[in-house]
């Protein structure tokens, strides 16, 4: 039999205790939301698999309607927002990698000079103030409308676009805007395709602006709602919504299986892009060197 | 005749002009507007009618509060707490999974390092906070275990600065390790061929070959966390802090937060915003050029 190295040993289970680090909180919360209200008490700080079944914690939840609307808020930021962000900083990005024109330079000065100096979120705040946003989905879908960082990433990406394929196109007679999206676009499909993940990621998981310029509960995203419940422990706000049970499904409810829930919920679309994500994602950042 | 043509070319790429036009109005009105509008640092705010200029009055007012410089110390000590805690464990990291041989066991590791970086601050106090539960938090289950007395660690002055390291490393050390992992996929496999002929174990190898092929990486992510030094985390103090501990972790930021959006004292909290961002620029300026002086490495 062939001797394992001690060094390749140790690597080994100190990576396994690192993933199970990670891992194991997660699916406490994920076995507590699944177990059954009367015996998750039994569920142990460690332990990954529900005591008893129940979806009761995610009917609930579910016919909530602070959270239905919740999810639908921020479907709707994520969604319009991802697609302005992509609209924005694909064709910003395309002017400025692939063409030459007077002022190119002024232009990404301009920009860098914007990747370093941050705006404070006081006077963002006012800004959205003055300008009448203030409780609009419109100030969360502009937040952030273009990110500095992914836009010199993308101009990377274009940058490898063959010029010949482009002098092509230009001697056929098409023009800049026919380019970008007759050749460009497909051409950087795979690019694209992190972006999206990036930008979607990012408006999923927003949530500080939405509680300084929302004040309206019915317009709050998901995470807002989620912070509410678990941050802020308002159980009353929970409770409130779910009138229309009957006192013994109310007096049966566990919070903290709860919590886990809406935590859960919040993670789910994450986990589904997540397969995706590593394809695309860890790739360009090994290539493009992403730092967040 | 230069102007002519230089005016016919403008002319000519019009297109190329409406394509930037909603970029650059974009960060117009959503980063300059307001990063001029930092001038309120140096005014008094008015909800009606013009700001009144008043010199360095909140600067000096900063200067005279003792929260402020409680804020800052707590800032400091947290940064420097996670700088010398977290920022080592990628590199580790990073060296461990080059070990393993690519395969379903290096590729799980990878994803699961990677999954906490995606989830929001809101998502991963939730877990933290549940995870640390004085009563069942899995934490506290193996104190149990080995016969020591539960901790609630959220609500402890003594703890909760680590509960912010630990749960930072949490987050982003795995997918910090993705750019050292980048770094040492570029360094050229014949050295290490050369090594292992001349007989080099894999610890040699770690510490002649990857370690100094790292230094420039290393160098460059430093300076660029010491650029966030003064941020220390928002989102996650933001998420983590309770009544009882708000004292040892109140930050710049979460100041800023409570005395500017809270309260409504704009201009003053506009004034501590732009001390960090000075602050925040000095740093990144200082150490890019000691380092370039003394390594010969700096971020640009």
């Amino acid at each position: 039999m062939r001797k394992i190295p001690w060094s390749k040993v140790i690597i080994y289970s100190l990576l396994l205790f690192l993933a199970l680090s990670v891992l194991i909180p997660l699916l406490n919360l994920l076995a507590m939301s699944l177990s059954d209200p009367k015996r998750v008490n039994e569920l142990s700080g460690l332990g990954i698999l529900p005591k008893g079944f129940s979806l009761i914690n995610y009917k609930i939840l579910l016919s909530h309607p602070l959270i239905l609307r919740s999810i639908g808020n921020s479907l709707l930021i994520t969604i319009v927002g991802t697609l302005l962000n992509l609209v924005l900083t694909t064709m910003t990005a395309y002017v400025l990698a692939k063409t030459q024109f007077i002022g190119k330079k002024v232009v990404i000065i301009f920009l860098i000079v914007i990747m370093v100096v941050d705006p404070s979120m006081i006077t963002e705040y006012l800004l959205i103030k003055d300008l009448g946003l203030l409780d609009t989905y419109t100030s969360l879908i502009l937040y952030r409308a273009i990110s500095v960082y992914y836009l010199f990433i993308l101009m990377r990406f274009f940058n490898e676009v063959p010029d010949g394929i482009i002098e092509a196109a230009r001697i056929d007679g098409a023009g800049h805007f026919k380019i970008f999206t007759k050749i460009m676009l497909p051409l950087s499909k795979p690019a694209i395709a992190t972006f999206t993940l990036f930008y979607g990621v990012y408006h999923w998981n927003e949530y500080f602006r939405a509680t300084i310029y929302l004040t309206d509960p019915n317009k709050w995203p998901l995470q807002v709602v989620l912070r509410q419940f678990v941050i802020r422990q308002d159980n009353t706000t929970l409770l409130s919504g779910l009138s229309s049970e009957s006192y013994d499904v109310l007096a049966s409810l566990d919070f903290p299986s709860l919590q886990a829930g809406t935590i859960i919920i919040s993670i789910i679309p994450l986990l589904f892009l997540y397969p995706l994500i590593l394809k695309h994602f860890a790739k360009g950042a090994l290539e493009g060197g992403v730092k967040d | 005749m230069k102007r002519m043509r230089t005016l016919s070319k403008i002319r000519e790429d019009w297109v190329l002009y409406c394509m930037l036009i909603p970029g650059i109005t974009y960060f117009v009105v959503f980063h300059v507007i307001p990063i001029i509008g930092m001038k309120l640092a140096f005014q008094d705010y008015r909800i009606i009618g013009d700001n009144v200029w008043v010199g360095l009055k909140h600067f000096k007012l900063l200067m005279d509060s003792s929260a402020f410089f409680d804020v800052l110390q707590n800032t400091i000590i947290i940064s420097s707490m996670k700088i010398i805690f977290i920022f080592p464990i990628p590199i580790i990291l990073s060296l461990l999974i080059n070990e393993v041989r690519s395969g379903p066991f290096r590729k799980y590791v990878q994803a699961v390092a990677y999954l906490p970086h995606f989830l929001s601050w809101v998502v991963i106090a939730g877990v933290w906070i549940s995870f640390l539960h004085p009563l069942d938090g899995g934490i506290n289950v193996i104190r149990d275990f080995f016969n020591l007395p539960s901790i609630d660690f959220m609500t402890s002055k003594e703890h909760i600065r680590w509960v912010l390291v630990f749960s930072e490393m949490w987050r982003s050390a795995g997918w910090d390790s993705i750019l050292y992992i980048a770094a040492i996929m570029k360094i050229s496999p014949s050295l290490y061929e050369a090594a292992r002929m001349d007989g080099a174990s894999t610890y040699q190898q770690m510490k002649y070959i990857t370690l100094p092929s790292l230094a420039s990486t290393v160098v460059t992510i430093f300076i660029l966390n010491l650029g966030f030094f003064m941020n220390a985390g928002f989102d996650q103090v933001f998420n983590l802090s309770n009544d009882s501990v708000n004292s040892v972790i109140d930050i710049l930021d979460t100041y800023v937060y409570r005395i500017g959006i809270l309260n409504g004292q704009y201009a003053y909290a506009t004034a501590a915003s732009l001390f960090k961002g000075l602050v925040g620029i000095v740093l990144i300026l200082g150490t890019h050029y000691i380092s370039k002086k003394y390594t010969g490495n700096g971020v640009w």
